[in-house]
């Protein structure tokens, strides 16, 4: 048995044509596709790591004390410019003079936690 | 008529139309190395295409140090290699089924040995089916398929030696 020759036979007698500017047509729409799915892959790895740093920064400066997220319109006697302070005294007197309960509205000064009331009620209100 | 070296500087310089160039010039040689590698059309047109689109990335920096044939021949090995690889895994799941020759005579006999010869060719290990391809084939001389696969010339010759006499042996027992 000649296997060279046999093999030989076999193999030149599978070689076809082919249609060479279909073939290269397809060659560049398959380049390209491939190209934009590199394109895409990349983008969205860089969105994911981008979103992960991002939102890894973002957890980092997350804290347990609960006063920093916590908001108050009323800010301490201290800082409020005098204005703001003459206004907050005119409605705090509005409120005791008005009200029918004044135990109602120091709960309602303790709550809004403003300072002058509360000390006023520890020492007693004159 | 431009050589192929010619044509590549004019690729990179941008000339898309000199790369379709040298695709067809190349073309009838890659194609007809993967027919008689897989014996199926569609692999073969598919591996061809897959070893273009490399060679449209690679030539931009191609540095002239070997000939063109030479790597475009380096570049169908490899692409052969990662087929064999495949269509291993293939086997192994049961995915796919062997490619069925293509067949071009009538008698029943002869093609049941073309299947017989064509199955024991593929069950070589991978370097000696590519010299046994290669020397039988395409005609390469030794030192050529030595060059192209990075082995010494006697190395080819082993090879080429252990596949025959493997296919022997497969088709008398």
């Amino acid at each position: 048995m000649n296997i060279e020759k046999e093999f030989k036979n076999i193999v030149q007698s599978r070689v076809e044509s082919i249609d060479e500017d279909n073939f290269i047509n397809n060659l560049h729409l398959e380049r390209k596709r491939r190209h934009a799915k590199k394109i895409g892959f990349i983008n969205g790895v860089s969105a994911a790591a981008f979103l992960a740093i991002f939102g890894f920064a973002s957890m980092n400066q997350l804290t347990d004390d609960f006063s920093v997220y916590a908001s108050n319109d009323l800010q301490a006697l201290e800082v409020m410019d005098e204005e703001t302070e003459a206004y907050v005294y005119d409605i705090a007197s509005y409120l005791v003079d008005s009200s029918d309960d004044i135990w109602e509205t120091i709960m309602f000064f303790d709550e809004i936690q403003y300072e002058p009331i509360i000390a006023m009620n520890n020492r007693g209100i004159e | 008529m431009k050589t192929d070296e010619e044509l590549i500087k004019q690729f990179q310089s941008g000339n898309d139309d000199s790369f379709n160039e040298l695709v067809k010039r190349h073309l009838p040689g890659t194609y007809g190395f993967f027919i008689k590698f897989t014996s199926d059309p569609i692999e073969a047109e598919d591996l061809a295409q897959d070893v273009f689109i490399k060679m449209y990335k690679a030539l931009k920096k191609f540095r002239f140090q070997s000939k063109f044939k030479t790597y475009l021949y380096r570049a169908n090995i490899n692409m052969s290699n990662t087929y064999l690889k495949r269509s291993k895994w293939r086997n192994l799941l049961h995915l796919d089924q062997a490619p069925e020759p293509v067949h071009f005579d009538n008698t029943n006999e002869d093609q049941w040995r073309r299947d017989e010869l064509w199955d024991a060719v593929s069950k070589l290990p991978s370097r000696q089916r590519i010299v046994v391809t290669m020397r039988i084939a395409e005609e390469k001389p030794y030192k050529e398929i030595a060059e192209v696969m990075g082995i010494s010339e006697n190395s080819a010759k082993v090879n080429y030696h252990h596949a025959v006499k493997t296919l022997k042996d497969q088709l008398e027992n």
